[in-house]
């Protein structure tokens, strides 16, 4: 029974902790990561009418950190009339990735079929992506809204990787892998990935590579994002409260470690 | 107030609960959950996978090499019978087959040739001065290897080296969770975000 009422003690001193610091608007000062930077700097450089696939393989229970990082993408890469096409390799992440990505066009006026499409899910992700490498067309016959993908007008004269600038794979597990080992490493794609904060190690060694160009990773990756576009949003907004949970957290394992090295001492002392 | 805020609300709620005791309302949103996410993806590959890879093509547009697939297919389903569950070893030869034939080149190279070659790096710049992080990377790459070597006991210059490879492993595992945390909490805040705006309002 002790034990669980220290439990309900941390997680409701850390809930109380969260909600104060959320709703304190104290605005911390974001120095981007090298890693940030590239990707902005490659966006910014990157000519109008580029066209980029954004692929939103993630599910909705990870939205909370997702969502910031492919909002700020997005709204940069419509911002230098980048075109996009949209996409899913996670059943879940259709529906999702539909949304932000229409909630983003139509923030800049942007016209469906023309500045950007959204080509639905697609099962066997490997097989999908090594097929867009031969055709996306065939691969994507229709659009996620029923149109034939002919018939679009931004797919003039795009059918296969040479026509794509960069894939954005917003992800929260291994799925942008495969974008890098498949796509990358066959059709010489380059391949940024979006990512959940808990799978940045596992990204790294590509990173170390070459063989992934850039990631944003987490909350705080949103956040540096935010600060070089300008407009801050869901990443900055949050940073303050996580900044707080961390601390909070740190100092747990600090009276965790002295409660346990006491009571260590003790049972020696007995003995 | 948005009927869709007020069920996702209540249903954060229901399943933040759990930190207090498991309870009749934490299992009801879980179940809920559960089916919902089930129930989605049904919809969604039998739609993206039977109707519109198989179904449309085959007998709409009359591609009849679709149905080697689809008898393929089929036979997955002789599983249920132990009479012909033998002739569901076709479809799963077929499937190990091509899979480990995209697959290997792949690895080898994405996961092997290609880390292989960025940790030959060199270790010293062209002014001759040291590349500290490239030899961070050479050290814990040998030492983390070294552990991993199971043909000789840890012991004598081995056991040495092994020992820095656990320190390199403990602070990889560090940074892991470190990152995984940081990761839970942004979950824990985007909810707290969802609660205190679009749910009850209190922050604009």
């Amino acid at each position: 029974m002790r034990s669980q009422k220290t439990r309900w003690l941390i997680y409701g001193l850390l809930f109380i902790a969260i909600i104060i610091s959320y709703s304190i608007t104290i605005q911390l000062k974001v120095t981007p990561s090298p890693f940030v930077k590239k990707t902005f700097e490659y966006m910014e450089h990157l000519p109008p009418q580029s066209v980029i696939i954004i692929s939103f393989d993630h599910e909705a229970s990870s939205l909370p950190e997702i969502k910031p990082i492919a909002q700020i993408m997005l709204r940069h890469v419509f911002r230098q009339n980048i075109r996009v096409i949209g996409m899913s390799l996670f059943a879940e992440g259709t529906a999702i990735g539909y949304d932000m990505l229409t909630k983003a066009a139509r923030e800049f006026g942007k016209t469906y079929g023309e500045d950007y499409l959204f080509l639905g899910f697609k099962p066997q992700y490997i097989s999908a992506i090594l097929g867009m490498g031969e055709s996306i067309r065939r691969i994507f016959p229709e659009d996620y809204l029923g149109n034939r993908v002919d018939s679009i007008p931004l797919m003039k004269n795009i059918d296969n990787y040479n026509s794509i600038a960069m894939v954005i794979s917003i992800a929260d597990g291994d799925r942008a892998v495969q974008w890098i080992e498949y796509a990358g490493a066959r059709y010489d794609q380059k391949v940024i990935a979006g990512l959940t904060a808990a799978m940045i190690t596992t990204y790294d060694p590509y990173l170390n590579s070459g063989q992934l160009y850039s990631l944003v990773g987490g909350l705080r990756g949103a956040a540096e994002y935010e600060s070089l576009y300008g407009k801050l949003g869901g990443g900055n907004r949050g940073l303050l409260a996580q900044s707080v949970a961390h601390f909070f957290i740190i100092i747990l394992i600090i009276v965790g470690n002295i409660i346990y090295f006491k009571n260590r001492m003790q049972s020696k002392g007995m003995k | 107030m948005e009927i869709g805020a007020i069920i996702a609300g209540l249903l954060t709620l229901a399943i933040y609960s759990f930190l207090y005791k498991d309870n009749p309302v934490y299992k009801a949103a879980e179940s809920l959950l559960i089916g919902l996410s089930i129930g989605y993806a049904l919809v969604i590959f039998w739609q993206s996978t039977i109707v519109d890879l198989l179904v449309k093509p085959l007998f709409g547009e009359g591609k009849l090499i679709l149905a080697m697939p689809f008898v393929l297919g089929l036979l997955m389903f002789s599983r249920f019978s132990q009479k012909t569950s033998w002739l569901s070893r076709i479809p799963i030869a077929f499937m190990i087959g091509a899979g480990a034939g995209v697959s290997i080149p792949a690895m080898l190279y994405a996961r092997t040739l290609k880390q292989v070659s960025a940790s030959v790096a060199p270790l010293f710049n062209e002014s001759g001065a040291l590349n500290l992080s490239e030899m961070v990377i050479v050290i814990g790459l040998i030492s983390t290897l070294s552990y991993f070597y199971f043909s000789r006991k840890n012991e004598g210059a081995i056991g040495k080296v092994a020992k820095v490879g656990t320190y390199f492993l403990m602070i990889f595992f560090g940074a892991t969770f470190g990152y995984t945390v940081m990761s839970r909490l942004s979950t824990l805040i985007g909810r707290v975000e969802f609660l205190l705006t679009d749910f009850l309002h209190v922050i604009k």
